[in-house]
């Protein structure tokens, strides 16, 4: 495809991406100030405060503002890349978030390239046996991946591999007592698990995906065609079939790209792992307002943007299918 | 950069052997569950913030095993005969940690300007007794009160009352101030690092005025979001020190089997878990209605269950954390064993219908909460009433329950702070501001506030026993709240460190702990 | 009917949804009530009276386990509908009219699904309560979406067809040609999505109920997952057979989507 032409498709994209970002931004700003419950009252703590106290930090935090000036000054900040002021935690809730981003980019990037890279592989292996046992299982195998709630995976993971045999550790990201800088191997045992439990879901959905889309390109004419010249089975699956099938697959793993931010939400509670899943979670209990919004947007904002990263790549790698 | 070596020894700690202690001689790691909102004492009651500046920060005096106030700051005191005068000696060539002097402006300016306005717990005690606070010199502070206050040293610790250095908070916003990040104080830990999410580090002050204290380098308070990861980090000796706050029960009982760690089990600040009844509005403005509730509950199956037996069943008004107040003749053992056929009978006759659930309020993060809510149910189904369960995240609690009083049972928990006037009168005393964390159940009765206020300025233990034991005659009967069982504390410490727990609080006083290799 | 048995996947999903659905009508007649404790607690399974122990608080877990069925199937069933009853319509409306009504309508759509549903459904009950309807109301206002999308392809597709215009041209207004034409085809496809988005519900419901956001008034499986996380070491069964139904349950709808797929839709040959 021309270099003109994807740039022009990119820009249509990117102005259609804006008011998406828009949109979320003011439904998550709308959504948590239409909710009950006093957020000046947890900075407090437990005991009965002084009267003023009270008044005080709303006022420090512009809770006692009208609702259109409040949206607007959050909108304005956002655009300026400031998130806020965290209640809880007295730090700006940008430095919040990348602080985290670390730990929960290493997990999920881990299970989606694993997910991916077993994924495809099964995928392709169970395309080129269609209808056989081997095929049956692996479909079998992969349905019943994507129903198991991935959190009570990681319990039970725990539970066997953790607790019962003593081989992994059962939280964290790294052992208290490392200091610095843990080992490689230290660390990979510490990640072993919970990147496990997350990948399992999307493992199942690649391999399904990639499984319909090689057998529709296995049975493609220029495959045929690849076969009676006398190519090798392998360049035949890799280099011809594999490559018109890339589309869908790449849609799948770019969809979900942005959401297994957000599905590590539940992986990150279960295994104590320090990054923004555990953050949302205890942001909603502080109900630390500015921190739910900030990872909500960071959450759409990335998918938007995988959206966005597929589309283009999509059309790149399938130029039949008409964009915008 | 992986070395061969590095590689060698990483491949011990994996995956059959425990983890190797790779930690600096002398640091000790403490379990945390999360970030504090901030470090200045002055400003926050909250448990974590405590834990890690009491290590920094220091009060006039400390508490003991034997709630006796000891030298902090202070050196020597003395009270006159009628309670209102407080004369207290400072101690000579403190410094704060970041060099400057420490004096007596110190201490005037942190009551004054910080802990009247903005602490939590001890501004209410302190506007209410109209303390006066002055410095005849740099060595001296004295305090005048309008009326004498019988836990007044207790309340002058760390946590009710740090002292804050005065050239780095005045003329500032105490709420705003930078240091209430990166704290100074006179304590024998310094503010190293904050890593959010993950540790916070304080290190050794070589100049402490205790030298050559403090016995350990380091302190890392280790953040384990999981309440069962803390108990695993305990048994693995990946962690030095777990107090109770942070544990759950169950886990408790694992540790104790364990019997690998250290235990201090029962010294504490007494907590009481209790039921609070809607006493204006509903079926429970009977106090017949309360009582059947009281017959018909199973504290004893509640203290099993839900607390692992690591509690002792609701003896009375005050809970049994304070021996010397009990009243046996008036518990409630005695007026109201478990007897769900005389607790039906009562129920009817206080003209109860079951034709709308009755709401139970409850924080919906707290497990020991949601579980005492399930036994209630249960319990109360026993008797013909049908409780609708209503748990609800902490902020909209605190709304409903006291600022609306939108409910007609509800269930607590209270901590006394060192003395019952401290923590346990504001469930009794009438309010009629809807204050926070008081009493929302509507309950006035004048005698009882006459004998509160009395037991809050007799300076005799004995004396107040008399007065409690009034109250408890009164309170036990008219039933505003129910006290359901008494949190029963178990402390873990590894069997590496030496000198915890010498004071009563076991975030207190760790000068004197050392940690072997 | 034949396609849909010929594999053995298609009778096996439905066995499995049918068993967890009669297991969630007949609760209160082959199980004891969820909420009666009592002083057995933590109970392995095999014990006397209690095929697969009890909990902390000495309650069956085996009827825990009967009665979160009614809430999974309740929440998965009820969501699903509801979720594709919007789906239809808009997808219909978007389908049929086309132009600026079908931009629109998937622009509103796409925006919806750009929302993080998992985050999202966590953050408007945490905020708003817990309680069933809500739970209810939340999930399903995330997942019309897909369906719509899929409803406004074949819709868009089938307004052309010849016997549409057959039918129009004899006279049928709008509404019926809809109804009566191109519905009957769209009913396919969307058993399927309605089978899959079950699936989603209940692990949504469950995903939910683990983060303790579940309804307190009622036991369901994911709520029992939040119970469990304590005891992990100590009462292993509390976590692991509520996770193993929903496990299977959601097989089985997930299963039975695909065969009912491979049944109803010609297209979908496969070996």
């Amino acid at each position: 495809m021309k270099l003109p032409d994807i740039a022009k498709f990119t820009g249509r994209r990117v102005l259609l991406a804006v008011p998406m970002v828009l949109g979320v931004a003011v439904v998550n700003f709308l959504l948590i100030k239409a909710a009950p419950g006093d957020p000046a009252q947890i900075l407090v703590g437990d005991y009965p405060a002084p009267p003023g106290y009270l008044e005080q930090i709303r006022h420090d935090y512009g809770l006692d503002q009208p609702l259109a000036i409040q949206l607007l000054r959050y909108l304005g900040e956002v655009a300026q890349g400031h998130l806020g002021y965290s209640f809880a935690n007295r730090q700006p809730v940008a430095t919040l978030i990348l602080e985290r981003l670390g730990p929960t980019l290493l997990l999920t990037v881990t299970a989606l390239t694993f997910a991916s890279l077993l994924g495809i592989a099964l995928g392709i292996l169970s395309a080129r046996r269609a209808g056989s046992r081997i095929d049956a299982a692996v479909q079998v195998v992969s349905l019943a991946g994507y129903s198991v709630p991935e959190f009570w995976l990681g319990q039970m993971l725990i539970l066997v591999f953790a607790v019962w045999l003593g081989w992994l550790p059962a939280q964290g990201s790294a052992s208290l007592r490392s200091g610095i800088a843990p080992g490689m191997l230290e660390r990979m045992s510490y990640l072993l698990l919970p990147a496990l439990a997350l990948s399992l879901r999307y493992l199942a959905l690649i391999a399904r995906i990639t499984r319909a889309a090689m057998i529709q390109a296995l049975s493609a004419d220029y495959v045929l065609a690849a076969r009676l010249r006398g190519a090798s089975e392998t360049r035949v699956v890799l280099a011809h079939a594999l490559r018109n099938a890339a589309a869908p697959i790449v849609t799948i793993i770019g969809t979900n790209a942005g959401f297994v931010l957000a599905g590590s939400a539940l992986i990150e509670t279960v295994f104590g792992w320090p990054g923004i899943g555990r953050l949302l979670f205890t942001s909603i209990s502080q109900r630390d307002t500015p921190v739910m919004l900030g990872i909500l947007l960071l959450v759409s904002v990335t998918v938007v943007l995988a959206n966005l990263i597929t589309d283009i790549l999509h059309q790149m790698l399938d130029p039949r299918v008409s964009g915008g | 950069m992986i070395t061969r070596r590095a590689l060698g020894l990483s491949t011990l700690a994996l995956p059959f052997a425990p983890r190797i202690a790779h930690a600096a001689s002398g640091t000790a790691i403490l379990v945390i569950d999360g970030d504090p909102p901030t470090l200045n004492l002055g400003i926050t009651t909250d448990y974590t913030a405590g834990d890690v500046s009491a290590k920094i920060l220091e009060g006039l005096v400390w508490t003991d095993r034997s709630y006796t106030a000891q030298p902090s700051l202070a050196t020597a005191w003395t009270a006159s005969a009628d309670g209102r005068e407080y004369r207290f000696t400072l101690r000579q060539g403190v410094k704060w940690h970041d060099g400057t002097p420490f004096s007596s402006a110190d201490v005037v300016f942190s009551f004054s300007e910080i802990l009247t306005k903005l602490h939590p717990r001890a501004s209410a005690m302190l506007r209410r007794v109209a303390a006066e606070v002055t410095a005849p010199d740099a060595g001296t502070v004295v305090f005048k009160l309008r009326d004498p206050y019988a836990p007044f040293l207790q309340q002058l610790s760390v946590f009710d009352a740090p002292i804050l250095p005065k050239h780095l908070y005045a003329g500032t916003d105490i709420a705003a101030n930078p240091f209430n990040q990166k704290p100074i104080g006179t304590g024998p830990f310094k503010f190293a690092a904050w890593d959010r999410g993950s540790a916070i580090t304080v290190t050794r002050n070589a100049e402490y005025w205790a030298a050559p204290k403090p016995g350990l380098e380091r302190i890392v308070f280790q953040i384990i979001p999981q309440p069962a990861s803390r108990i695993t980090a305990m048994e693995t000796g990946d962690a030095d020190f777990a107090p109770d706050f942070y544990l759950p029960k169950a886990g408790e009982l694992q540790l104790l089997a364990a019997k690998k760690l250290q235990v201090r089990q029962g010294v504490n600040i007494p907590a009481v878990y209790f039921a609070m009844f809607n006493t204006e509005a509903g079926p429970f403005t009977d106090q017949r209605a309360r009582q059947a509730v009281a017959m018909a509950l199973d504290r004893p199956r509640m203290v099993k269950q839900v607390m692992n037996g690591l509690a002792t069943p609701g003896f009375g008004a005050f809970g049994d954390g304070f021996a010397w107040l009990l009243d046996p003749l008036s518990s409630y053992a005695k007026l109201y064993p478990l007897d769900a056929g005389k607790a039906r009978a009562l129920l009817a006759d206080s003209g109860f219908k079951n034709d709308t659930k009755p709401r139970l309020l409850y924080d919906a993060a707290r497990p020991q909460m949601v579980s005492t809510a399930n036994i209630m149910r249960e319990n109360l189904r026993a008797i013909g009433m049908d409780i609708q369960l209503v748990p609800l995240e902490r902020s909209v609690l605190n709304d409903r329950l006291f600022a609306k009083r939108d409910y007609e049972i509800a269930l607590q928990s209270y901590f006394s702070a060192g003395d019952p006037a401290i923590g346990y009168h504001r469930m009794y005393l009438t309010d009629t501001a809807h204050a926070m964390q008081t009493n929302p159940t509507g309950y006035s009765n004048k005698e009882v506030d006459t004998l509160l206020g009395e037991a809050v300025s007799e300076p005799e233990q004995a004396k107040r026993a008399v007065i409690y034991r009034k109250l408890q005659q009164i309170l036990n009967v008219d039933l505003p709240a129910l006290v359901l069982y008494d949190e029963k504390t178990t402390d873990f410490a590894s069997p590496r460190l030496s000198g915890v727990w010498p004071g009563l609080d076991p975030r207190d006083q760790w000068a004197d702990v050392t940690i072997s290799p | 009917m034949r396609r849909f048995t010929a594999t053995g996947t298609g009778p096996a999903a439905a066995a499995l949804v049918l068993a967890v659905l009669f297991l969630a009508l007949l609760a209160p007649f082959i199980a004891g009530d969820p909420f009666d404790g009592g002083a057995d607690a933590l109970l392995p399974p095999l014990s006397a009276g209690h095929l697969l122990g009890t909990d902390d608080l000495g309650r069956d877990i085996w009827s825990q386990l009967a009665y979160g069925a009614r809430v999974s199937m309740l929440v998965g069933v009820v969501t699903a509908a509801i979720g594709l009853l919007i789906g239809l319509a808009v997808g219909a409306t978007a389908g049929f009219l086309g132009g600026w009504v079908d931009g629109t309508l998937m622009r509103i759509g796409e925006f919806f699904q750009t929302l993080p549903r998992f985050v999202l459904a966590l953050i408007a009950v945490a905020l708003f309560g817990p309680g069933l309807e809500r739970v209810i109301i939340v999930i399903a206002l995330l997942s019309w979406p897909q369906t719509a999308r899929v409803v406004r392809s074949l819709f868009a597709s089938l307004r052309h067809a010849a016997y549409v215009d057959a039918a129009r041209v004899g006279g049928m207004s709008d509404f019926r040609v809809v109804v009566t034409e191109i519905l009957p085809n769209v009913l396919a496809p969307v058993i399927v999505l309605g089978s899959l988005d079950i699936a989603t519900a209940i692990l949504l419901e469950a995903g939910l109920g683990f983060f303790g956001l579940g309804d307190p008034d009622r036991i369901s499986w994911g709520t029992m997952l939040n119970g469990a996380q304590q005891y992990l070491r100590t009462a292993w069964w509390m976590a692991a057979f509520p996770g193993l139904a929903i496990a299977l349950t959601v097989l089985g709808f997930n299963l039975l989507g695909d065969a009912l797929n491979h049944a109803l839709d010609p297209k979908a040959r496969r070996a």
